[in-house]
């Protein structure tokens, strides 16, 4: 049962009533009366929030910080329902709208649009659905719940493709659709084509030249069909918050980068996010299936508080590479945690792979080291200065292990895994 | 598609009737057990209370002994015509001017007040006075030729204590003060009892407390036992008797304003669903623990620390700057920055290579002095 203001302005006159014509036990209890059998008449003629029919359609997926649009479709069988209808989502959901208005006359369907702008990544499951029906006279109704199921799921956001037209053109140099003429390491024999002025000579390949009778030039381009293995670290390392999102956030941007050039450049991207046990594990799709089913697998992956296992990570990539390949870890670059567990088991990684160690670094520390007016801010620096020099003394000894580390702030860390990537790639470490 | 939630009419009933049964039952139980208690408890000195500041035993007594008790509270009862009747008029101070007078009007016989204030004793008991002498609980004689005083020997008496006119008899006191006064207003007699507590259930027993109360109280066969209650009143609370100074419309109103105050509180408390809850996620920053270990640093006065941090930050930066080789002598780095800067090569050995600060102020110092040689490094 709900009530409405004008109820309370009935029973508001009931008090003036009383008041002024007749001031007696008699006068409240007609007042009383009178309101309980307006509202209940009323409530008796409003139609049944119970007997409505729901359906919904619309958007399954979203990118994290864009609009989805989820249909309800709401059948009426029995009488005319007027009043308010709330499509109910957790509050990470983001509803846009305000409860819809409902005038839905017997026997007709309307569709009622709810737009939900997710502020987290994962999936949202419609709470339900409350119609609130008023009588014809407006003083009381009824109120009813349906459970009308429907998830959307807040796909990482992907902010850094915006950095992947750029990474494209210096593949494609790479890649011997742009003249790439010097045979280096990592590369294989591409095509022989006829020779144009302005090409190194030193490409010439006279032996076809003697075959053709005229100029031939021999191509070449890297080395296709290699194995990358990108590992997201989702246990307490990738918890901290840098800037307004966790360190694992991040982490996805730079894999999705990654994993779109990986994949433009031929090689074949596998994905595993994994602390204590694996969160998500996507192995070697088909090309064009390679962003959709990686920003899916990761859209659930929440940072775990717990301690990241190195020794299932080592074990996991081990059991799906064959030939060299390399590996992406994107962890964080914690002193004691890098160098208790993750040191004493790369080492098989190592021997047979290219590892490279990706790791979100924090602005917050420049700016603390940088900020020296007073005395916190003078410790507050000297501790930021000391967790710098342990993270510097941490990258010299994973590079002297033979890991490339790549420590950059949030804005960087995508493009500069890229480069790294393609710098790899040229210098045909693959 | 969509399933309905809660429970429709029907099942509500269904699942509510059990209940709201027992509900019922227990408050009828509690209505019945109030009502059949409720004569029992009626308040102190009621001739129906069995409490023990009730006064159920004297009332049995007096009927024991021939006298037609009647209770009442209501004031009408203790003004009608009382030829030849006694009345009894409880521990209340709570009676007005126009109702005492109304009292004194009626022809009452006798008139025993139990514990009067001041302005029932102007009227009923004119030329009697409060002392302003309050007993505690102890045993006294009589002290007087009061044939039911003297008849009684030692009682109990406690409470305020009055001093009697020239005319009057007066008990239980050294004369002054007094506990009993009895004396004779045109053809009536007035008993002036302070002590309400030797009658009660609990002391009627000790001392002659019971024979007193039969020979003051039990002289007349009708006895009108009249307990003041606060809405007998009536007549407002002032000497002046005037109007009421709330209408008696007002609850009537207050009863209708608190039901629309009821149908407002229903209309905006109904939420239109419940609160959707989530499960957050647990914000922790990345810097907490450098920020941590900040604090700790300055809890703990770690200027060492906080100092070999410091200059190991400005010397990775000298080193990249300069060029110069990760493991140089410290000499070989002070040449080659004072070479570069000009500064004094003492001076920047005691910067980059001194003994820990030893005052926040040296810290601060020793902070801005690397702070300004990075800079001066990063400048060029």
């Amino acid at each position: 049962m709900v009530l409405t203001g004008r109820a309370g302005v009935l029973a508001a006159a009931g008090v003036v009533f009383v008041a002024l014509v007749m001031p007696s036990w008699t006068g409240v209890g007609l007042v009383v009366a009178v309101v309980l059998v307006v509202c209940g008449v009323d409530m008796l003629l409003a139609g049944s929030p119970r007997r409505l029919q729901f359906s919904r359609n619309g958007d399954n997926a979203v990118r994290l910080g864009e609009q989805a649009v989820v249909q309800l479709l709401v059948t009426n069988p029995g009488r005319r329902v007027r009043g308010w209808l709330r499509d109910a989502w957790p509050p990470s959901a983001g509803v846009q709208d305000p409860p819809h208005k409902l005038d839905l006359p017997s026997g007709e369907r309307r569709r009622l649009v709810t737009h939900l702008v997710p502020t987290r990544r994962g999936d949202r499951h419609a709470v339900r659905v409350t119609v609130r029906a008023f009588g014809p006279m407006g003083f009381a109704g009824r109120q009813g719940s349906h459970e009308v199921p429907w998830t959307v799921r807040a796909l990482p956001p992907y902010k850094s493709r915006k950095h992947l037209p750029s990474r494209l053109a210096r593949l494609r140099e790479l890649d011997g659709r742009t003249a790439l003429l010097v045979r280096g390491q990592g590369t294989e024999f591409d095509s022989l084509r006829d020779y144009v002025p302005g090409d190194d000579v030193r490409s010439i390949d006279w032996r076809a030249t003697a075959r053709r009778g005229n100029v031939v030039l021999r191509t070449w381009r890297p080395e296709r069909d290699r194995q990358v293995v990108i590992v997201i670290d989702s246990g307490r390392l990738s918890a901290g918050r840098v800037g307004d999102a966790p360190r694992l956030d991040h982490a996805m941007d730079a894999a999705l980068l990654l994993a779109a050039l990986a994949t433009r450049a031929g090689d074949r991207v596998s994905l595993l996010a994994c602390d204590s046990a694996v969160r998500a594990d996507v192995r070697r799709p088909a090309p064009q299936d390679v962003l959709p089913s990686f920003v899916n697998a990761l859209a659930n992956v929440q940072a775990e508080l717990v301690q990241t296992d190195f020794r299932i990570v080592v074990s996991q990539v081990l059991e799906r590479l064959g030939q060299r390949s390399l590996v992406v870890l994107l962890t964080g670059l914690d002193p004691a945690v890098i160098e208790e567990s993750l040191l004493p088991v790369i080492g098989p990684l190592l021997r047979r792979h290219v590892v490279v160690l990706a790791s979100v670094a924090d602005p917050r520390l420049t700016e603390l080291e940088s900020a020296r007016t007073d005395l916190p801010e003078v410790y507050a620096a000297a501790s930021a200065a000391r967790t710098r020099l342990d993270r510097d003394r941490l990258t010299a000894t994973l590079t002297r292990a033979g890991v490339t580390v790549v420590d950059e702030n949030p804005d960087h860390i995508a493009p500069t895994l890229a480069d790294t990537y393609l710098s790899l790639k040229k210098a045909g470490r693959l | 598609m969509s399933t309905p939630l809660g429970r429709s009419a029907g099942e509500s009933w269904r699942v509510l009737r059990t209940p709201l049964l027992v509900t019922g039952l227990i408050v009828l139980a509690a209505i019945v057990v109030l009502i059949a208690t409720s004569a029992r408890t009626s308040g102190p000195f009621s001739p129906d209370s069995t409490d023990s500041d009730g006064a159920r035993a004297l009332a049995a007594l007096l009927k024991n002994h021939g006298v037609d008790v009647h209770s009442t509270e209501t004031l009408d009862d203790a003004v009608q015509p009382g030829e030849g009747k006694a009345l009894i008029i409880g521990p209340a101070g709570s009676l007005g001017r126009p109702d005492l007078e109304r009292i004194a009007q009626a022809r009452w016989s006798h008139l025993v007040l139990i514990r009067p204030g001041s302005r029932a004793l102007e009227i009923l008991a004119p030329g009697v006075q409060q002392t302003g002498d309050v007993l505690s609980s102890r045993s006294r004689e009589a002290g007087c030729d009061l044939p039911a005083a003297v008849r009684a020997g030692t009682v109990t008496v406690s409470g305020p204590t009055y001093s009697a006119p020239p005319a009057a008899v007066a008990c239980y006191g050294d004369g002054i003060n007094n506990t009993v006064v009895r004396l004779e207003v045109g053809d009536r007699i007035v008993d002036v009892v302070g002590t309400p507590t030797s009658f009660t259930n609990a002391q009627l027993a000790d001392d002659g407390n019971a024979a007193l109360a039969l020979d003051l109280i039990g002289t007349h066969q009708d006895l009108t036992w009249y307990l003041p209650q606060f809405e007998s009143t009536g007549t407002g609370t002032g000497d002046s008797g005037g109007a009421p100074l709330i209408p008696p419309d007002v609850r009537y109103i207050a009863w209708a304003l608190a039901f629309a105050v009821l149908v407002v509180a229903i209309w905006r408390g109904r939420r239109l669903g419940p609160v959707v809850a989530e499960r957050l996620p647990v914000i922790v920053h990345a810097a907490e623990t450098t920020e941590g270990r900040a604090r700790l640093y300055r809890r703990s006065r770690a200027r060492d620390r906080a100092a070999a941090a410091l200059r190991e930050s400005a010397l990775g930066q000298l080193h990249k700057a300069h060029g110069i080789p990760r493991r140089a002598d410290p000499s070989a780095v002070v040449a080659t920055v004072a070479a570069r800067t000009g500064r004094d090569p003492i001076m920047l050995y005691e910067l980059l290579y001194g003994l820990p600060p030893l005052s926040d102020a040296a810290l601060m110092s020793l902070s801005h002095e690397l702070d300004v040689l990075t800079q001066e490094v990063r400048k060029p």
